[in-house]
């Protein structure tokens, strides 16, 4: 009875999620975007009219997309695969790259390793894409960017992870979601900006504990201050006097709480309580709206908190904001928007050079990216007005609704801005957007 | 660590910490006592216990001391009711699996709470005050005010069993439930009884622990592994001795900091209970065995 029961509600969600599958395949088609293995045949007698307006008669260049639209990653990634259909729609209303029209293709990597790394084989190997974007979990890029790297296709994530870029990629990693160290290194700079010397590090067990410590001990040593004290506390927890009555004893002017949102509530009523008076510094992920209504103001007024943010006042923001209407755009969208310009730029930049075979596409995908994305070249922030630059022989440099988006050699994102707010009367006051 | 001032925190916190393991612990070794199978779900039951007097306190503005009085009603109702349900119609299987089915029930009942308030943290509805400090040593209000509820349990429970009738009836049931049987007291309604103080009191302590924290389904399974070292220390079904250890492991978790790293504080909880098992099987003040 009971394993019939659990049976039938199995089938049910796979049900459900086929349902979902289906109606996003229905999408794809309403917006002309031809669905996987036929577009391969159609060759170019039926290449649909993208936008209203019939494409030049060339092959198209193919593009694909991984998001997660099921899973963990479920919440962000419809909204993540709209953003790169926006952008791909609009490169076809502009007549494409050279001519050629740009096709998307995508699956669903399920927040899932495992039904990633299946989504981009059959990307890969059946639809020939020249460039994977739009991975999300590092787990799930973890185990697609060898396939990317091996078949020479770039591959464009938003995954955090530190050791994603230290993978051998040849390249062919773009990551446009800062790296914990970078987040860590960027927040150290403003506290020490902020006039903080002696700074107290609570740390919950996580793997990025140990390297938050040794990017602080860095910061701060060459800012002629230190790290005071750093104790990596156990999350399951209900009490941290002892762990505050340490941190009293090193007398820092700042403490910065590097944990998860229950273990840092309980942490800041029990500084209030301790009577601390120094800055509180914690990742925005762990305060959020929830922790106003736990705690009294009185306790959380004063708590600084930063992120990376999206650049909200960017042309291209702003645009992808009119675009998605009453749709919020996350961080994570402004990013996939990014990727797909990025990859469409820098292809147009490659065949600007001269015809490249398809097989080395990728590798020329790869080897512009930085050209159109850096440097001296005209500032452009959407993908038509990059085309039509690139198109008339001027060097462009993308400024994406992420950021500025330049990538360091290891193809880490660099510049991209915070946000540092600060609690305020059970709400966040924008303090700076650097 | 030279200032004596640090030790007499570090003990200070520790009695603290051990009075909020206090109730459950008892819970969870009086039930032990009358029906002879460790009850895991008084962590369920501490989680139970706190949402209620959530919902007292916040919702419906009771102050803490009729919260905590919500609380140990609905714990112990709860209590009943999963016992008569689930756990009971297993007793002729054996305490092994009572107990595996008592790690299940504190499951599933975390998850209903899960299902009724959501995942997120909840704070009590009271001003947190700023410690007390004497001579450099920080004593927190709220504490003091905990340790005094749970202090005013303890002695109620004991009240119950050393002057009433019924009292005197669980302790018989607890020392030989055969011969309590011939002399008259039903045992069946004995078990009820204690598993309603035992859910109860885990309730009552569940509360306590939010009202210095905050709350989420986890409440109660955070603690479930000291509450568990707390009644082996003292002595299974020893409710002197649970009380006892409760102190000795909340004393132990604070000073074993000092030594070790922070990380590592929960392997005092196994630590305790292995020391016991090894030198004294029967716990500090347990006499049976």
């Amino acid at each position: 009875m009971m394993s019939a029961g659990i049976f039938s509600q199995v089938r049910l969600l796979h049900r459900r999620r086929d349902a979902l599958r289906c109606t996003i395949h229905e999408g794809d088609k309403i917006m002309s975007f031809t669905t996987t293995r036929r577009a391969a045949l159609v060759g170019t007698a039926s290449l649909f009219a993208i936008g209203g307006r019939a494409m030049a008669q060339a092959a198209p260049i193919t593009f694909g997309a991984l998001p997660p639209l099921t899973g963990a990653g479920g919440p962000y990634g419809p909204a993540m695969l709209r953003a790169i259909q926006g952008v791909v729609a609009e490169a076809n209303e502009a007549g494409g790259v050279r001519g050629r029209p740009i096709r998307l293709v995508f699956e669903d990597d399920q927040t899932n390793p495992d039904a990633g790394v299946r989504g981009a084989r059959k990307l890969i190997d059946v639809d020939r894409v020249q460039a994977l974007m739009g991975t999300w979990a590092s787990s799930v890029t973890t185990g697609v960017a060898p396939l990317c790297w091996e078949n020479r296709v770039p591959l464009f994530t938003v995954s955090g992870a530190d050791s994603i870029t230290l993978l051998p990629h040849q390249g062919y990693i773009f990551r446009t979601q800062p790296n914990s160290r970078l987040q860590i290194a960027t927040g150290a700079d403003y506290l020490i900006r902020q006039g903080a010397r002696r700074v107290f590090h609570l740390a919950a067990q996580s793997p990025f504990a140990q390297s938050s410590q040794d990017t602080l001990v860095e910061k701060f040593r060459a800012a002629g201050g230190q790290v005071a004290g750093y104790i990596v506390y156990e999350r399951d927890k209900t009490a941290f006097r002892s762990e505050v009555d340490q941190l009293l004893r090193a007398r820092p002017d700042t403490v910065f709480l590097n944990g998860y949102l229950p273990d840092v509530t309980i942490l800041l009523r029990e500084l209030f309580r301790a009577g601390f008076e120094g800055r509180r510094f914690t990742p925005a992920y762990a305060v959020n709206a929830n922790t106003f209504a736990t705690l009294p103001n009185e306790v959380t007024n004063g708590v600084i908190t930063w992120q990376p943010s999206p650049d909200e006042a960017s042309p291209a923001f702003t645009r992808l904001k009119t675009r998605f209407g009453a749709t919020e755009v996350d961080p994570y969208s402004a990013q996939t928007h990014d990727h797909a310009t990025l990859a469409i730029l820098a292809a147009a930049q490659a065949l600007a050079g001269g015809a490249v075979p398809d097989a080395q596409l990728g590798t020329a995908i790869r080897d512009n990216v930085r050209r159109i994305s850096q440097g001296s070249g005209e500032s452009v922030s959407s993908v038509a007005a990059g085309l039509a630059a690139i198109n008339a022989g001027r060097a462009v440099n993308f400024d994406g609704a992420s950021g500025p988006v330049s990538f360091d050699e290891r193809g880490d994102i660099q510049g991209t801005k915070f946000r540092y707010e600060q609690a305020d009367g059970g709400r966040f006051r924008l303090l700076e957007l650097i | 660590m030279a200032d004596w001032r640090d030790l007499a925190q570090i003990a200070l916190n520790g009695l603290f910490a051990g009075s909020m393991l206090m109730l459950p612990a008892i819970g969870f070794t009086c039930i032990f006592a009358v029906l002879r199978y460790p009850n895991f779900a008084v962590a369920g039951f501490a989680t139970v216990g706190a949402f209620a007097g959530w919902l007292a306190n916040a919702q419906f503005g009771l102050p803490a001391a009729l919260a905590l009085l919500a609380a140990f009603l609905a714990a112990g109702a709860i209590g009943l009711l999963a016992e008569e349900l689930a756990l009971k119609p297993l007793r002729p299987a054996g305490p092994l699996t009572v107990a595996i089915a008592s790690v299940a029930l504190t499951i599933l009942l975390e998850n209903m709470v899960r299902f009724a308030f959501g995942n997120d943290l909840r704070g009590y509805d009271l001003p947190i005050l700023r410690d007390w400090r004497f001579d450099g040593i920080r004593v927190s209000p709220q504490q003091v005010e905990n340790s005094l509820y749970a202090g005013a349990a303890t002695a109620s429970l004991f009240a119950l069993l050393a002057f009433t009738r019924l009292g005197r009836a669980m302790r018989a049931v607890a020392d030989n439930p055969t011969l309590a049987d011939i002399k008259g007291v039903d045992p069946d309604r004995i078990a009820r009884v204690t598993v309603f103080i035992g859910a109860g009191l885990a309730g009552f302590g569940g509360m306590l622990i939010g009202l210095d924290t905050s709350i989420d389904p986890l409440t109660g399974f955070r603690v479930v592994l000291s509450v568990f070292a707390a009644a082996v220390v003292g002595g299974l079904g020893s409710i002197p001795g649970a009380a006892l250890g409760a102190m000795v492991v909340g004393v132990g978790e604070e000073l074993a900091g000092v030594v070790l790293e922070p990380a590592y504080r929960t392997v005092t909880a196994f630590l305790a209970i292995l020391l016991v098992l090894m030198f004294r099987p029967s716990g500090l003040l347990g006499a049976r065995n």
